[in-house]
């Protein structure tokens, strides 16, 4: 298939590799033409713009941070909708708020671009692998048609519905993630401050109820005080904000949700931003009075 | 001094009847012609849009519900800006992100126009009995100039600081205030599923430590259960949007403010927006399994 993919940071370049891997023609287009060149050496075709990777392709994929970035990309100048064929499919893999995808989706329709929204799970390690998690938003016919392509890039790939609703997945992922970070991170630290050997207390737990694969890869990060990213505190803060923000519009009482991301301000305050988001557990120790290198 | 007002509601009616009372010449305009009309009889001037409203006056001050409204009267079509001549000053009473505050005043900085963001708290009956608490972000100069059109609405103005840290401070007053009216609700609450006399706690806790505003008057609401007057909960409830958003921006934990946040979600998915904001106990009973279906 005629493929273009634009945004080619931590995630997106191992996932574009992939697709070319599979097999697919590739087109990307980044800002930063040094971003562009691992691409090119795999056999890509570097572009000069978004519009131009349209007019290559016949589903371009967009993997970046945020819904105005989204939005440059599909619908500003020499964007997606400028270049686009009939019956290209745009396939946005970023996280952002399921309104922002709707309205964004919205706006493409209308200059004849069709929209999927396709949020991923697994972080770099599942980009490299192949095994990300694809929860999708949007018409099942173009999710069909789609499909080859997301089955190289994921292991789990699943159509949730209508547009929006794989970003609402992603919120669910992220709720779930955030609030098992802090929780971990907690129970970590409360071990510790009780003077019990943290690793033991992980082991046991791994055997029963309390097992998550959270406990077992980052809490194994946090005991081995392996702070590097993986999946910055400062992005998890900002799904948090795309959760809380939602269910402000929702009028949703997220409590849990809301503690946590409370615990992710203070992370990107205290400038633990750019570290991993197991760097909750350093939070967790300074608030309670340890030394900044942890411990007790 | 030749003013003119926008955002004739609840707050800004009795607040725009305060300067022409004073003696100012009022110029008015309003989206809906209904909200103009009682201004219109006590002499203020009506026009037709913003920039006609700006034209005519050396102060404009607005008082409406959001950033966006803020930002369309300001610089949208047929906006303040069109109408100011340098020189003038943009007075906002609105409770908007100190983001927004920053931007329009930087904005109005390149023509010349000045800028106070002069949020308010006290409610409708401080605003009627013109003793409203104002506190001010913009340059002192410009604060001074309009001070004394702030005399007539208001007895304390506080200069907090430069254009923005007046809706700072508004921001800090919510999240004092929402939470203290959430503490009472618990503290109702708790009262009354130990079955112990509601109205006999409020009194013994009034001449003590816990005393506070919101416990005489949001306690008192929920004594009697009259959740319909009042403050509309929704306006709170956008507030705590403004000022969680901006907690998340400048990376501050605000634990307990947070937890206030999705209660007044509950609320609003109850459908009680309408109703005032001592229906946080109405919440908190949904959760205890009371209340209606």
């Amino acid at each position: 298939m005629k493929v273009g993919f634009i945004g080619l940071g931590l995630m997106g370049r191992p996932m574009a590799l992939n697709l070319l891997k599979a097999g697919h023609e590739l087109s990307v287009w980044s800002r930063r033409n040094e971003s562009m060149t691992p691409l090119v050496q795999a056999g890509a075709t570097a572009c000069s713009s978004a519009a131009e990777v349209a007019g290559r392709s016949e589903v371009v994929i967009s993997m970046v941070a945020d819904a105005p970035d989204v939005e440059q990309v599909a619908l500003g100048p020499n964007g997606v909708a400028d270049g686009a064929q009939a019956g290209l499919i745009l396939v946005d893999m970023s996280t952002i708020a399921p309104a922002a995808a709707q309205s964004i989706a919205g706006r493409m329709a209308e200059r004849g671009v069709t929209m999927l929204d396709a949020p991923v799970s697994g972080g770099e390690v599942g980009a490299i692998e192949g095994t990300l998690t694809i929860m999708v938003g949007g018409d099942e016919v173009d999710f069909r048609k789609v499909k080859p392509l997301f089955e190289a890039m994921g292991k789990t790939v699943s159509l949730i519905g209508t547009t929006g609703a794989g970003q609402v997945a992603k919120a669910c992922n992220q709720i779930l993630t955030g609030v098992g970070v802090a929780a971990v991170a907690e129970a970590l630290n409360f071990a510790q401050k009780s003077g019990v050997d943290a690793a033991r207390v992980r082991d046991a737990l791994l055997g029963g109820f309390a097992y998550s694969r959270i406990l077992e890869n980052h809490g194994k990060r946090m005991l081995e005080r392996n702070f590097r990213p993986g999946f910055k505190a400062w992005m998890h803060q900002k799904d948090m904000r795309i959760v809380l923000e939602e269910a402000h519009r929702l009028g949703l009482a997220l409590p849990s949700s809301a503690a946590t991301a409370q615990m992710f301000n203070a992370m990107v305050g205290s400038g633990l931003g750019e570290e991993d988001s197991v760097a909750m557990l350093k939070l967790l120790e300074r608030m309670s009075g340890a030394d900044a290198e942890g411990g007790s | 001094m030749r003013v003119g007002f926008i955002g004739l509601g609840t707050m800004g009616r009795p607040m725009a009847g305060h300067l022409i009372a004073a003696g100012h010449e009022l110029a008015v305009w309003g989206r809906r012609p209904a909200s103009t009309a009682p201004l219109a009889q006590k002499g203020a001037l009506v026009c037709a849009t913003p920039a006609e409203v700006a034209a005519r006056s050396e102060a404009v001050i607005t008082i409406v519900t959001n950033s966006r409204d803020v930002e369309a009267i300001a610089f949208g079509p047929k906006g303040l800006a069109e109408g100011f001549v340098p020189g003038s000053v943009h007075v906002d009473m609105s409770t908007i992100a100190a983001s927004t505050a920053r931007d329009l005043a930087e904005r109005y900085a390149r023509k010349g126009v000045g800028w106070v963001d002069a949020p308010v708290s006290g409610g409708e009956r401080a605003a009627t009995d013109a003793t409203l608490a104002i506190m001010a972000g913009g340059s002192a100069e410009t604060l001074a100039w309009v001070r004394p059109l702030l005399e007539c609405l208001g007895r304390t103005i506080v200069h907090i600081g430069e254009a923005g840290a007046g809706q700072v401070a508004k921001a800090c007053n919510q999240i004092i205030m929402v939470s203290a009216i959430q503490a009472c609700a618990e503290a109702m609450h708790l009262a009354r599923a130990a079955n112990v006399d509601l109205a006999a706690v409020r009194n013994a806790l009034l001449g003590g430590s816990a005393n506070s505003k919101m416990l005489d008057m949001m306690g008192d609401r929920m004594v009697r259960r009259d959740f319909v007057n009042g403050i509309q909960a929704r306006l709170h409830h956008k507030d705590f949007g403004i000022l969680m958003n901006e907690a998340a921006v400048v990376g501050t934990p605000l634990p307990v403010a947070a937890q206030v946040w999705q209660q007044l979600n509950a609320l609003m998915g109850n459908g009680w927006g309408m109703d005032d904001t001592s229906s946080l106990l109405r919440v908190l009973e949904r959760g205890s399994g009371e209340g209606e279906p």
